[in-house]
């Protein structure tokens, strides 16, 4: 991994780490933008074909990346709703954004529990969902720096690239779906 | 140190008392309450899903927006990631502001945040509606803003308010009590295995209590107490049918009540434990049964496995991936044996397929040559599964392999120990649902040696490593929760250690989360490798079906 940029703190600032039903902390959202090795390992989309991380990235398409677990009850479902929006805002150009949501239990994860997963956030075509062998998670995990040790300790990112050969946009913590729209759109707009 | 100590007397008096009102839940109701069904599922008292509103208008629903979500079934919270889920169950949200936990007589949580005001009913119905806490301030971005009305708030906080912290039972200020429950038709040599292992661990466990000059207290400035108790271990055997043993299981509690089932030893059957442990809210920590029949979306049992039941997936994927499907798939198991509830699944999985599933069921009490019958008429375009115990696999040897399309049970038969037949080694494949014996040495090795050390006679090996390390699990995790004795607080925290685990003993990894209640997912093909011997090779990666 390599920073290219300084994190950047966004003007719409959200709470992490902080409380629920106590005092709430100072809430951010940090941006940075940074490039990625991808590693050469095979998935297993909910769909049940093996397919090749990188080709799967580099599809032609813009790609927002995420991580999640199906039976994570808190962190995960919010990502998933912020994704779901995130395709409804986008109407008809939701289809020209690859979303990837890569399981990190995924020995759980099964391609039937992923699909059901999809299903209840109303996946899009453009957004599927990826499990493999324990391994082949951890790599990519690891590849793009969302690996904490265990999957009860994983922390909300989400990884967004223009096109292939360009470096990522790497938002950490709970960004709104209007948020990731807005982000999106400067993406593309960016040389 | 006696000078430390007499200051420290009104800390220990204090400890004691609380002690003596060691915490749990109140029992729970046999029908749920509006407040409950909210709390847990998420569902109004209309039935409708409850829904909520977070900050960018992102909504969320049902199940979904059930407070247990996050601050889980014991109302005691949690952490994910660097977020810290406070406990809201009653005692901690009402409260008047408090310097310690123990102040308040709470069981210590380490996510709880006492500097806020307490909450009122009005402040607790505005922050769940509003998303502000009780000091005016709003609360963390994953609080939805809930939509309820007067009445279901009422039944909510209902609800909370009852989450009461009284005396647990097997919890008194110097012991720990646990049962072990051992069913009538569970192997009697497993069963010796699995007791000398957990008496030892009792014995050791009680030797370094009774080293540590109890009651020793650790306080810290936000620890609570921490005494060192006694583990005292009952042994629970039933007798007769499995109709009779959810009432015999009843008395049993009633009589030695205990905190929580460790380990067990179980036959064809198990379910009456697992629903008796449901209903009686008592967690029933990694019982050695070969095919639990327990359901993700129960609560209190956990298993290492899916043993048998995990077989028949794993043989059920094998059929389905070869390029030319065999023309029927024959089982032979025992009438009454685990076998027969593997087959039962394999069909299931099976049923789309168009493949035909012949079951050839031996009588409990078959002979070789009922077994010889079973395999007649069993061509070379059949699939043949074996659901066989290793007396059953030896008397192989007189009946050639009639097809060489052949998986047999690994977990029946012995794993790599399983006395199959030379003829038979070449067409058949083993499910194994474990890991790899070369891989595997390490982790088991360190059991092993606890049991040479100690001087239990190693009887069934698996059994035994599964046993200790049960134990050391739950050990672990009380550790964890300090002396937060809560039931549904004992499961949740082994939810949480479990990733952390490195000796895992026969399993490759241990994970679970709410709703997994199988913590070892997967298994291996395997093949043996030699006409004799128990050296197998594996015909693939490790596969989660």
């Amino acid at each position: 991994m390599t920073a290219c940029t300084q994190p950047t703190v966004s003007a719409a600032l959200v709470c992490v780490g902080a409380l629920l039903l106590t005092a709430a902390a100072a809430a951010t959202v940090s941006r940075s933008t940074v490039t990625y090795e991808t590693p050469d390992v095979s998935l297993v989309r909910a769909d049940g074909k093996r397919v090749s991380l990188p080709q799967e990235l580099d599809d032609g398409r813009p790609v927002l990346l995420n991580f999640i677990f199906t039976t994570c009850s808190s962190i995960c479902p919010l990502a998933s709703r912020t994704l779901e929006e995130f395709q409804r805002k986008l109407g008809r150009e939701a289809s020209k954004v690859h979303l990837m949501s890569i399981s990190i239990d995924p020995e759980e994860d099964t391609p039937a529990r992923l699909t059901a997963y999809a299903r209840k956030f109303h996946a899009g075509p453009a957004w599927q969902y990826y499990t493999g062998t324990v391994a082949a998670s951890l790599a990519a995990q690891r590849a793009f720096d969302v690996y904490r040790g265990e999957k009860m300790s994983h922390t909300a990112v989400t990884l967004m690239r223009a096109a292939p050969g360009k470096p990522w946009l790497r938002i950490e913590g709970f960004v709104t779906p209007d948020e990731l729209v807005d982000d999106y759109q400067k993406l593309l707009a960016s040389p | 140190m006696p000078n430390d100590f007499r200051g420290a007397a009104p800390a220990v008096a204090l400890a004691l008392s609380l002690l003596m009102w060691a915490c749990a839940l109140s029992a729970a109701p046999a029908t749920p309450s509006a407040g409950e069904t909210l709390y847990r599922r998420g569902l109004l008292p209309s039935g409708e899903p409850l829904r909520a509103v977070r900050e960018g208008n992102a909504t969320v629903q049902g199940g979904d927006a059930a407070c247990v979500s996050c601050h889980r079934r014991s109302g005691l919270g949690s952490t994910e990631g660097r977020i810290s889920i406070p406990p809201i169950a009653g005692p901690y949200l009402f409260v008047p502001r408090a310097k310690s936990l123990q102040e308040l007589g709470l069981p210590f949580v380490d996510t709880a945040r006492l500097e806020h005001e307490p909450y009122t009913d009005a402040t607790l119905a505005r922050a769940i509606r509003e998303g502000i806490g009780a000091n005016g301030r709003p609360l963390n971005y994953l609080m939805p803003r809930y939509q309820i009305d007067a009445a279901a708030m009422a039944e909510l906080i209902a609800y909370l308010k009852a989450m009461r912290f009284g005396p647990v039972p097997g919890v008194t200020a110097s012991a720990l009590h646990f049962a072990t429950i051992i069913t009538p038709d569970a192997d009697p040599v497993k069963r010796r295995g699995m007791l000398a292992v957990m008496n030892q661990y009792f014995v050791d466990k009680n030797n370094a209590v009774a080293r540590t000059k109890a009651p020793t207290l650790y306080s810290s400035h936000r620890t609570m107490f921490r005494v060192e108790r006694r583990w005292q271990l009952h042994v629970w055997e039933l007798t007769g049918p499995p109709a009779t043993w959810e009432a015999q299981l009843r008395k049993h509690l009633a009589a030695e009540p205990v905190f929580a089932v460790i380990s067990g030893l179980g036959g064809s059957h198990w379910g009456p434990v697992q629903r008796f442990c449901e209903e009686q809210s008592l967690p029933c920590l990694f019982p050695n049964v070969e095919a639990p029949t327990g359901r993700d979306s129960d609560f209190y049992s956990v298993y290492f496995s899916r043993g048998v039941l995990l077989e028949a997936q794993l043989i059920a994927r094998e059929l389905a991936d070869v390029a030319t499907p065999a023309d029927r798939v024959v089982q032979v198991f025992r009438a009454g044996d685990v076998g027969e509830q593997a087959a039962r699944d394999l069909q299931a999985a099976r049923a789309h397929s168009g493949q035909q599933i012949v079951n050839r069921v031996l009588p409990a009490h078959a002979t070789p040559k009922d077994l010889g019958a079973a395999l007649r008429e069993v061509g070379a375009a059949d699939a043949l599964v074996l659901w066989l115990r290793p007396g059953d696999l030896s008397a192989l040897e007189k009946v050639p392999p009639p097809t060489s399309r052949v998986w047999i049970s690994g977990e029946m038969g012995g794993l790599e120990q399983a006395p199959l037949p030379a003829s038979w080694r070449a067409a058949a494949r083993m499910a194994y649902p474990v890991d790899l014996p070369g891989r595997r040495v390490v982790r088991v090795d360190y059991a092993l040696s606890w049991f040479r050390i100690r001087k239990i006679p190693l009887l069934a090996q698996q059994v035994q490593a599964d046993t200790y390390l049960a134990c050391g699990l739950v050990s672990e995790t009380l550790n964890h929760m300090v002396d937060a004795f809560v039931r549904e607080y004992l499961i949740e925290r082994v939810e949480m250690a479990l990733d952390h685990r490195a000796l895992t003993g026969y399993y490759p990894r241990l994970t679970l989360a709410p709703g997994q209640r199988f913590a070892s997912k997967g298994g291996y093909i395997v093949r043996f490798s030699d006409p004799q011997g128990p050296r197998v090779a594996a015909l693939g990666d490790w596969i989660t079906p």
